[in-house]
């Protein structure tokens, strides 16, 4: 026997009622009987593409910085004698090792003898009567001595706190 | 009716649950984005000087020549083959680097040098191309070392 259920009117609800609307949320979720939902393959497949990129081309390396000064305009004026006595800091190399250096200060005994310290004995130089920040710095290196000892003693007079700072002739 | 609800249950779907993979995709694509530095082609391998607590600034300067000086074998420090070339340009002699400087200062006056040297070269091998930086009226010279570990 086919039963009917009487048509409703508005605003009126039947107990069960709660359950029926339940069911029919959640088809309205499914369309169709096909979940809906976002095709993740094409973004999953573009990152794991830019994974790969960055994976190869990727060498973890030390950051470069640079180190500035000002050179003298050697076509405009010809060189001349500093005003003030400077200070001249001399590096030797004494072997073919990378520690084997040696480092001199004109008129200063006890110079260090690396460049960690150099530093500490320029600023003890500056309280001296005579000397300030402002007082010349000039490195001289000899020739075969390893360009990483020269920067190293350009960066130390820089920690030092001088700001004039010159490059002689051996 | 309990019938029905188990044979439900069984036909449910079976897929591979992707998205915690996706989420560590991210994150490594994410790093991996921030990390990475494209380093430019001028920039030949070698080993740069280290200085105790560097001074070195990472800056960038608008008008700029950047000279390697390298050995000719990276491996083979005794070799004493000095390379010197203008950027990513194949290794000239002193003598056209001293020419290509000239016509660059021509056309930029506030032009900067800046000296990338392998840190086992000698002084006076860098020294020749101080000299002809100088020579060029170009003022500022840039030596290019490893930047300290906190900056």
């Amino acid at each position: 026997m086919a039963t009917t259920r009487p048509a409703r009117r508005d605003g009126q609800r039947r107990a069960g009622d709660t359950h029926i609307l339940r069911r029919h949320s959640r088809r309205r979720r499914v369309a169709g009987g096909v979940p809906m939902a976002v095709n993740l393959a094409p973004m999953i497949d573009v990152t794991f593409l830019l994974l790969i990129f960055f994976l190869v081309t990727t060498t973890f390396e030390r950051a470069e910085g640079i180190i500035a000064s000002d050179l003298p305009d050697v076509g405009v004026m010809p060189a001349v004698p500093l005003p003030i006595s400077p200070i001249v800091v001399r590096i030797s190399q004494t072997g073919p090792g990378h520690e084997d250096y040696m480092i001199r200060i004109d008129r200063f005994e006890d110079a260090p003898q690396d460049f960690e310290a150099l530093p500490d004995f320029l600023r003890q130089i500056q309280q001296q009567p005579g000397f300030d920040r402002q007082t010349p710095v000039v490195i001289v290196a000899e020739n075969d001595v390893r360009w990483d000892h020269v920067v190293n003693c350009w960066n130390a007079v820089l920690r030092a706190g001088c700001q004039r700072i010159a490059f002689g002739e051996p | 009716m309990r019938y029905r609800r188990d044979h439900r249950r069984e036909s449910s779907v079976l897929a591979f649950n992707a998205t915690p993979m996706v989420d560590v995709f991210f994150m490594l694509t994410i790093f991996f984005m921030l990390v990475t530095r494209f380093s430019s082609a001028e920039q030949v391998p070698m080993e740069l000087p280290e200085p105790t607590d560097s001074q070195a600034q990472v800056t960038k300067i608008p008008e700029r020549v950047l000279i390697n000086c390298r050995l000719a074998d990276i491996d083979d420090p005794l070799g004493r083959t000095v390379l010197y070339s203008v950027g990513p340009n194949r290794p000239e002699p002193i003598s056209v680097i001293s020419d290509r400087l000239a016509a660059m200062k021509r056309q930029s006056a506030e032009l900067e040098a800046v000296v990338r040297a392998d840190r086992r070269l000698h002084y006076a091998d860098v020294r020749a191309v101080m000299r002809v930086i100088a020579e060029n009226g170009i003022e500022m010279l840039n030596v290019v070392a490893h930047v300290g570990e906190d900056k």
